[in-house]
């Protein structure tokens, strides 16, 4: 028997094969609708965007965060600096008078825990400041999830036009969270003196 | 790290973080002078411009990436001395591979320690004081 080495190149498909398929993709449909998956596909996809919200909201405040460590960090480093460098000019000081060096031991014991605790306090806040690259890591974990969700939204989106659902989606409470955007004719209330200010205007 | 002409360096990376961070670690061995880029493109308007003794570079940046940059810089003869550290996230066997046959100085994987930071600046400032 003889058998062909070459792979098959796929010819034009027959009429017949359309139509099967275009049969297949109505009882699909069908089913997605007796099964009631529509209205939740459209659900996923109108909750879609509120996902991709909040992470680009945990994104952007994370590094609010490592911003504001970091800052803190350079300003404790900067008088750390300036506490270590007295210190050292004092011991200098009390070292260069021998006179004045006999009454001040303690002073002298003083001034090298200092210089011990300095260092050490230093390193520490070396550690603070490293442990801030969390953000950029964890952010590009974010910014790859967040694309996910776009191609996933817009395929829903083009999956939901073709099916065209007619079933109304149920009616379903937003997110338990922070709020992070405004909607639609929703009025945000972010941060404390928007809510103090609301709160007076009730009588609170 | 005291030298009387201190080196100049350039940190490109997209997140401010990341560029706080690489910038006070450097201050912390001396080296002070530093400029900053939030990508490739950024970087290499800046080296136009200006002169630089060292750049540390992130790879995953918007706009141009850092090999795209690391290979602008030594495809551009003014530019080509110059050693490229690449710092990154990504610790994929073809991205170490890609950077050292670009021409890449050294390659740090995040997160990373001080210590490691500055060994491998040491290095590669050694390695140019021999070749000089």
């Amino acid at each position: 028997m003889k058998t062909n080495k070459w792979p098959m190149v796929p010819g034009p498909a027959a009429p017949e094969v359309y139509q099967q398929l275009g049969q297949i993709t109505r009882q699909l449909h069908d089913t997605l609708q007796q099964l009631g998956v529509m209205p939740k596909l459209q659900q996923s996809a109108q909750d879609l965007p509120d996902a991709r919200s909040r992470l680009s909201y945990i994104a952007h405040k994370s590094g609010e965060a490592a911003d504001r460590v970091l800052t803190a960090v350079e300003q404790a480093k900067h008088e750390h600096q300036a506490i270590r460098t007295a210190s050292k000019q004092l011991a200098q000081r009390c070292g260069a008078d021998p006179a004045r060096l006999l009454p001040a031991p303690e002073v002298l014991a003083f001034v090298a825990a200092v210089e011990g605790a300095a260092t050490h306090i230093d390193q520490q806040l070396t550690d603070i400041m490293l442990a801030q690259d969390f953000h950029d890591l964890t952010g590009q974990v974010v910014a790859k999830v967040v694309a996910l969700v776009i191609e996933l939204e817009d395929s829903l989106l083009q999956l939901l036009r073709k099916a065209a659902a007619t079933e109304p989606a149920p009616a379903l409470g937003p997110l338990s969270g922070p709020v992070i955007a405004a909607v639609a004719g929703a009025e945000v209330v972010n941060d404390q003196v928007k809510v103090d200010a609301l709160l007076a205007s009730l009588g609170f | 790290m005291s030298d009387p002409t201190p080196l100049k360096f350039l940190v490109v990376d997209d997140f401010s973080t990341m560029r706080r961070i690489v910038r006070g670690l450097l201050k912390e061995m001396g080296c002070h002078n530093v400029t900053e880029a939030e990508d490739g493109a950024a970087a290499l308007e800046l080296l136009k411009v200006q002169h630089f003794d060292f750049v540390v570079s992130d790879i995953n940046m918007p706009n141009m990436s850092g090999f795209e940059l690391l290979k602008a810089i030594k495809a551009e003869e003014t530019l080509r001395h110059l050693p490229v550290l690449m710092v990154t996230a990504e610790a994929r066997k073809e991205d170490i591979v890609l950077a050292a046959q670009s021409g890449a100085a050294g390659y740090i994987v995040k997160p990373f320690s001080k210590a490691t930071l500055e060994e491998k600046v040491q290095r590669i400032l050694q390695k140019m004081a021999v070749a000089a």
